[in-house]
């Protein structure tokens, strides 16, 4: 038997969730198929689930503060909906963006101006005193430790940084994903697991729904592309589409490295989330007093673009997958020590280790296709967990207004943050953009 | 202290060409070897004029692992070099020998095993070399001017104290510490630190009369067979007594 739905959403990720959640609000019966056995056991799970504002274009700012009015008030957006696993919850630790010459804090700055994003300058002095274990020599360049150079001894200091104290991060993103589905589900949505996408079936240019593994044809005259890492894969499913994207996705392999704070210093209670482009790391505290330290993708370093499913099947040789590197260890870890020098590095490399879907200017792809119906909301590029609310909300607008005869192409939708009132070309985030050389290119997006 | 370059834990084992692991994975220390060196530096820092020297048995790629031990406080190393593997006799003649032509140590720690061939044998093959009394599975450690008073765990629960004079051999547990990890300085100083090459050839160790011999190395295959229980508690727990019963065979009677 072939159960019809309103709209199929490919992925029960962070993202995937929330578009369930929005369009079963405004009445869509939706079903999500995911691959994996529960809803954000993919890439969110190994999100380092950070919620700043700093981002290199205005409407990015804008975007990531509407969300924290979602993260702040998490049990409202729920709409009080039940989770046995219990809701994940917002760590508000306050955000320090360095000011160096990794970012350019000068233009997050006047976004923030521009958005009304609270803040403070602190000076170096300030920062000392809110965060003593850190050295606030400026350290830039980024190298590579295997660089002869990368030890050299700092003369210059930092200039300081501007402090958000709305800021932080969600304790499990995985869970967080998990609250969501629940919330769809109280709106009637469906979620089906272990359920993997083989095809993407269309007629006349009108997409007709999916095809699973085991055969089964589930239809849906919408089908929303939220499959993270394998959003490529499930475009070139669709006749067409991967072909016409001028901006295309494909998977970046990343590490993030857990290592004890130093000795006395109550990291997970006292400290800050910290994003420092003159080391070209970012770091946040993590359960069991950690520093979780995250790359900002220096050019000095290699990327490594994989199969997803060869990754995530660990059949690649050797220990690329799931697996840290010696040499992207040492880099992370030595790194966030030049800021945080009594910081310790275990002799056995911890931490996560998954995939980025990364467009290619690392902005994401919110939009339609020329195949009716088919949607995506891809190329998160490690840097979109904390618009997955705002997100969700403004895919079942655009999915909404496109179905009821916008031609979002032609003109595309003019979305207005909930929140914020403040409007948002979705064209922005358009697949037939130009490469946006605005971009930071990196995680920063 | 003895200390071996072992391959991650966490890292996924793969059998390459002639019977040997294929090595293009993380090494790091052997986790033992790390309560090894950590009692070995607190030792130290309350003994005046001692020397904590970390010896292995490696290819070249085992600096790495006695960088480690010096970022962790030795003020030394010595690496025995050998590009073939060697079962525990052999190592504990190489090692013997690399100690003895360095002087007459007081005490040498070890880890209680290795996590890549689990043979628990090196330590004693070592100190029957140096013809020194050994403790394994040590999980306190006390000196004073002349004793060495040492509590080991020989099974589980089950812990015996040992009184002991130097030199000797302590395998080092679990529980004897908990390894102080090094920052970025120390890490840095490590890379200055001495540190000594040898060529096996050179240290004309004699041939074992018997030696382990490795036919073949396999991989085992863990296969698991999960079933669903399903019914009311009662149900349930019935079910999981049968089988803890039956299958398990974990419950008497």
């Amino acid at each position: 038997m072939t159960k019809k739905y309103d709209a199929i959403i490919i992925g029960s990720g962070v993202i995937g969730c929330p578009i369930a959640y929005e369009l079963a609000k405004i009445g869509y019966q939706t079903l999500n198929v995911d691959k994996l056995p529960d809803a954000g056991e993919g890439s969110t799970a190994a999100s380092c689930a950070i919620v700043r504002a700093h981002y290199s274009t205005e409407d990015g700012v804008a975007m990531a503060y509407e969300g924290f009015k979602y993260w702040l008030d998490w049990e409202n957006y729920l709409d009080h909906a039940q989770d046995e696993k219990g809701l994940a919850k917002y760590m508000n630790t306050g955000s320090i963006l360095l000011k160096s010459q990794g970012h350019d804090w000068r233009k997050v700055q006047s976004n923030y101006d521009a958005v009304g994003v609270a803040y403070e300058e602190w000076s170096v002095d300030k920062i000392k005193e809110m965060v003593p274990v850190y050295d606030l020599h400026e350290f830039w360049p980024i190298k590579r430790p295997e660089d002869p150079d990368f030890f050299n001894e700092p003369e210059k200091m930092l200039e300081g940084g501007i402090y958000c104290p709305e800021g932080g991060y969600m304790s499990d993103p995985a869970l967080s994903a998990h609250n969501i589905m629940r919330a769809a589900e109280a709106k009637g949505s469906e979620f089906i697991f272990n359920a993997e996408v083989t095809a993407v079936r269309s007629e006349n240019n009108q997409v007709l729904g999916i095809t699973l593994n085991d055969g089964t044809e589930i239809d849906a005259p919408i089908v929303v592309n939220v499959a993270g890492p394998h959003s490529y894969k499930i475009n070139q499913m669709a006749e067409g589409v991967y072909e016409e994207c001028n901006i295309k996705t494909k998977a970046l392999r990343h590490e993030v490295m857990h290592c004890p704070a130093p000795e006395g210093y109550d990291y997970l209670n006292d400290g800050y989330h910290t994003s420092d482009g003159d080391v070209g790391c970012y770091y946040r505290p993590e359960v069991g007093n950690m520093f979780l330290i995250g790359s900002e993708d220096p050019d000095c370093d290699p990327q490594e673009w994989v199969d997803p499913d060869v990754f995530y099947a660990g059949k690649e040789t050797y220990e690329r997958n799931n697996q840290l590197t010696v040499e992207q260890w040492n880099a992370q870890t030595y790194r966030c020590a030049r800021r945080v020098p009594d910081m310790a590095i275990p002799n056995q490399p911890r931490g996560v280790c998954d995939l980025y879907d990364c467009s290619d200017d690392w902005i994401p792809i919110y939009d339609n296709s020329s195949m009716k119906g088919f949607y995506m909301a891809i190329g998160s590029s490690g840097n979109q967990y904390k618009n997955a609310p705002v997100a969700g909300h403004m895919m079942a607008e655009l999915i909404d207004k496109c179905e009821k005869g916008l031609d979002h192409d032609k003109e595309p939708l003019q979305y207005t943050l909930p929140h914020l009132g403040r409007k948002i070309d979705v064209g922005f985030f358009s697949r037939n953009r130009e490469i946006n050389y605005n971009s930071s290119f990196s995680v920063n997006g | 202290m003895c200390v071996k370059h072992v391959p991650d834990t966490a890292a996924t084992i793969r059998i390459g060409t002639d019977d040997c692991i294929d090595e293009n994975i993380t090494f790091i220390m052997n986790p033992y070897d790390e309560n090894a060196v950590e009692e070995a530096v607190r030792l130290k820092k309350q003994t005046i004029d001692a020397d904590v020297i970390a010896v292995t048995l490696g290819k070249g790629t085992a600096e790495a692992t006695l960088r480690s031990a010096m970022a962790m406080g030795a003020d030394r190393a010595i690496l025995v070099k050998s590009k073939s593997s060697h079962d525990s006799i052999s190592t504990a003649r190489a090692l013997c020998a690399a100690i003895q032509r360095d002087g007459d140590p007081d005490i040498v720690f070890t880890g209680k095993e290795s996590v890549d061939n689990e043979g628990f044998q090196t330590m004693f093959h070592l100190a029957a070399c140096l013809d020194v009394p050994v403790v394994s599975n040590a999980v306190k450690f006390a000196m004073t001017d002349t004793t060495i008073r040492v509590t080991c765990e020989m099974e589980a629960g089950d812990l015996e104290h040992i009184e002991m004079e130097t030199p000797c051999v302590i395998g080092a547990g679990k529980d004897l510490n908990q390894p102080s990890y090094p920052k970025l300085p120390d890490i840095l100083k490590a890379r200055k630190k001495p540190l000594t090459e040898i060529e096996l050839s050179d240290l004309g160790i004699a041939t074992p009369a018997s030696r382990v011999e490795m036919i073949k190395i396999e991989s085992i295959k863990e296969e698991r067979y999960p079933e669903i229980i399903d019914g009311t508690a009662d149900e349930i727990a019935d079910t999981i007594v049968h089988v803890l019963r039956e299958k398990a065979k974990v419950l008497d009677g």
